[in-house]
């Protein structure tokens, strides 16, 4: 019997995305364990047991603030053709997207403030659909720029209003 | 353009345009050509503010009969405030009317209007995809009607313009010419649908029938307490409390039976507003849909906007034997405010059999609609194909339906070819998920009666998890047997839901991409999820569940070369 299944599109995102991630993670998991060890410090009476449970919870928030985006990493590929944008994300629940070039209604890109010190930015291609937006995350920004101008020209080549 | 679209007025523009000398010259027609809206207008606000009046006038005698005063005064008060109401109102209407214009030129509807701000709204005529007339029983006494432009747009409030109100003939000839119609050219061959009053039988199969009085009654009761009436409202309650108490057994199954009695009795009566005088037409490019009995409206969809049918099937009308069926089309918007039914629907509850030969038939119109696009070629052998499977129908469908059915997918390709169903492992998968959620109720039931400082809650608590393994039993079966899918030479069908089977035809040519998910426990059973997205509807329409390598060459096989880039094909040998 043979067997059908979806290819990893070609390209990964920026190497720089993982740093950037990290202190994503960090700025989010930071303030839980912060949380967790004031609470512990002020709030209890500071027994033994309770301190070495939110150690191990301190620890595995940072741990998970370091492996998660190089996880992610890993998972996290995108490839545009001369027909289709094609990315696939997702570390438990894999997810694929494809949106061919002929629908493509609008191409965004965005670069938020820590983003920008990095020097990345992500693409946003939407279809007329409301559920149909792909998402290419963390690429070098001037890479970005030139794959949003390149879809932009693609799409407004292709007639039609894309619904 | 389009001018031979631009039917004369005259008749009808002397109706209401009686002192506006522009209207009746046709060289100043159209350059200036701005109209008035139907002056009757002002007697409809009239009859409307007695509601108003109505109410100011019951709080009025309360408060001053609670001040001492004599009835000749109290009466002479309340009459004086309801000529002030009925003044206001109708004043505030008269501006309204006065400083609204509208036109229609050959390229565009224009609609200026405004008491303090001056709007100017402007749609252009080759965009105009809907004329919806809606009259309200007052308006349709006086002859009037109110007509809705729209441009099927999604964004934005610029996308419809409404003319509130319009005479019936105006509003008639309006849609006409924005829709570019000729009266000889009228309904194809008889219309689509038509009521028949026996499908009212399937109006109570509504959860709404049993919760249905229940909330009404629980709605009414802060307005009337706060209309004064609450020594009533309390005394009753109280009388009710004190009968359940001491006389369970008659007293329960007889509220019970007058809810029901009271629930059906409404069902059928919003049913019979709703629907009556319902007449689905084909028109050349566009389903023409009225109905309603007191309130009448006439909604017109453009084929143009249709991107498939969707048949639900909630638990109550399948097990009557019935089914709604709804359009999947853009630019459609959701149930608004005000309206007892969906905008999307396009039949009421009707029987199951005639629901799919009604779908089949939209469908073909849709897919009518787009004979000649560039992605409208041929298909490579379709799963399930009748040629392939064709015992595969479900068990259900009606006897005398099997063979319309088939015929149907042969004849037009927009019939519903045999569904395949999903691998068995999608039922377990269901099935796990049933007993996880019992396992979940067990654990919680267990430390409630652990906790509850209350007897008889241990002893009732316990008959919750059965309910729930029941019940959640009953889902995933159910859920799993209703999963399927199939592919036929226009649509992709596929089919979910245990409570409410939903059965969508997606216009293979409305695929505006894809997204496939794999969960972990997917992945460990060899399932994942294909999501077709489209710019009608949810937006989005998934198959659920389905096996990989049946999923992946549905999605390619669905819209030719665009998923094929990206499979790879093996032919090592699967876990299976």
């Amino acid at each position: 019997m043979s067997t059908t299944m979806l290819r990893p599109p070609r390209n990964r995102a920026d190497p720089r995305v993982v740093p950037w991630w990290t202190v994503q993670w960090l700025l989010l998991m930071a303030p839980l364990a912060v949380a967790a060890v004031a609470a512990y410090w002020f709030l209890t009476e500071r027994p033994l047991r309770l301190g070495a449970a939110v150690a191990v919870f301190v620890v595995a928030c940072l741990v998970l603030a370091l492996v998660a985006p190089r996880a992610y990493y890993r998972v996290e590929r995108w490839e545009v053709t001369g027909e289709a944008v094609y990315t696939r994300k997702g570390w438990l629940t894999h997810t694929w997207r494809v949106a061919p070039m002929s629908r493509i209604q609008r191409v965004d890109t965005a670069r938020g403030p820590v983003q920008r010190l990095f020097g990345l930015a992500d693409v946003t291609v939407t279809t007329a659909s409301s559920a149909g937006a792909v998402k290419i995350e963390g690429l070098d920004h001037e890479m970005a720029a030139e794959l949003a101008e390149r879809l932009t020209a693609i799409t407004q080549a292709t007639p039609g209003d894309a619904t | 353009m389009n001018a031979p679209g631009l039917r004369p007025q005259a008749p009808e523009a002397a109706d209401h345009a009686g002192d506006d000398p522009d209207a009746r010259e046709p060289a100043a027609q159209r350059q200036e050509g701005w109209r008035r809206l139907a002056g009757r207008s002002l007697w409809v606000s009239a009859v409307k503010s007695l509601a108003l009046v109505a109410g100011a006038v019951a709080g009025l005698t309360r408060f001053l009969l609670g001040q001492d005063w004599q009835t000749g005064g109290v009466v002479a008060a309340c009459a004086g405030a309801a000529v002030l109401i009925v003044a206001a109102v109708v004043a505030y209407d008269l501006a309204r009317l006065r400083t609204s214009r509208w036109r229609l030129t050959p390229e565009r509807l224009e609609l200026r209007s405004g008491i303090i701000t001056r709007r100017h709204h402007s749609v252009p005529r080759d965009r105009v995809r809907s004329v919806d007339l809606k009259a309200a029983p007052i308006l349709r006494i006086f002859g009037l009607t109110v007509a809705k432009v729209g441009t099927g747009e999604n964004s934005g409030e610029h996308s419809e313009l409404t003319l509130d109100p319009l005479t019936r003939n105006d509003a008639e000839t309006l849609r006409r010419t924005l829709l570019h119609q000729h009266d000889e050219r009228e309904a194809r061959d008889g219309p689509l649908a038509e009521l028949r009053w026996s499908w009212i039988r399937y109006a109570p199969l509504t959860v709404w029938t049993v919760t249905g009085t229940a909330l009404v009654l629980g709605a009414l009761y802060k307005p009337l307490n706060a209309t004064g009436l609450k020594p009533v409202t309390s005394e009753v309650a109280s009388a009710l409390r004190d009968w359940i108490v001491t006389r369970p057994l008659t007293a329960v199954p007889l509220l019970l039976a007058v809810n029901l009695a009271v629930g059906v009795l409404g069902s059928v009566l919003l049913f019979a507003e709703s629907w009556g005088r319902y007449r689905l037409e084909q028109e050349p490019g566009r389903l023409r849909l009225r109905r309603g009995l007191l309130t009448t409206r006439s909604l017109t969809l453009e084929v143009r906007r249709l991107r498939g049918v969707e048949i639900s099937e909630p638990l109550l009308l399948r097990l009557g034997g019935g089914a709604r069926v709804k359009t999947v089309a853009t630019g459609l918007g959701e149930k608004a405010g005000n309206e007892t039914e969906d905008a999307a629907a396009l039949a009421p509850p009707l029987p199951r059999d005639l629901a799919w030969r009604l779908a089949a038939e939209v469908a073909a119109a849709g897919g009518d609609s787009h004979a000649g696009s560039p992605m409208d070629n041929p298909m490579d052998n379709p799963a399930g194909s009748p040629a392939d499977r064709p015992a595969d129908i479900p068990a259900d469908t009606p006897a005398d339906f099997r063979a319309d059915f088939r015929a149907d997918f042969r004849g037009t390709g927009a019939g519903v070819p045999a569904f395949v169903p999903h691998p068995r492992m999608a039922r377990r998968r269901r099935l796990v998920r049933a007993l996880v959620a019992t396992a979940l109720t067990t654990a919680a039931v267990a430390a409630a009666a652990a906790l509850t400082p209350w007897p008889w809650v241990r002893a009732w608590v316990w008959p919750v998890p059965l309910v729930v393994l029941a019940a959640g039993t009953w889902a995933a079966v159910e859920g799993a047997r209703n999963l399927g899918h199939a592919l036929g030479g226009r649509h992709l069908v596929s089919r979910k839901g245990a409570v409410v089977r939903r059965t969508v035809a997606l216009d293979r040519r409305g695929v505006s991409g894809w997204t496939i998910t794999e969960s972990y426990f997917q992945r460990r059973s060899g399932l994942l999820t294909i999501s077709a997205t489209t710019s009608a509807g949810h937006g989005h329409y998934e198959v659920v569940d389905v096996g990989r390598d049946t999923g992946l060459e549905l999605a390619s096989r669905t819209v030719p070369g665009l998923l094929e880039p990206f499979l790879v094909r093996g032919t090592t040998v699967a876990k299976q």
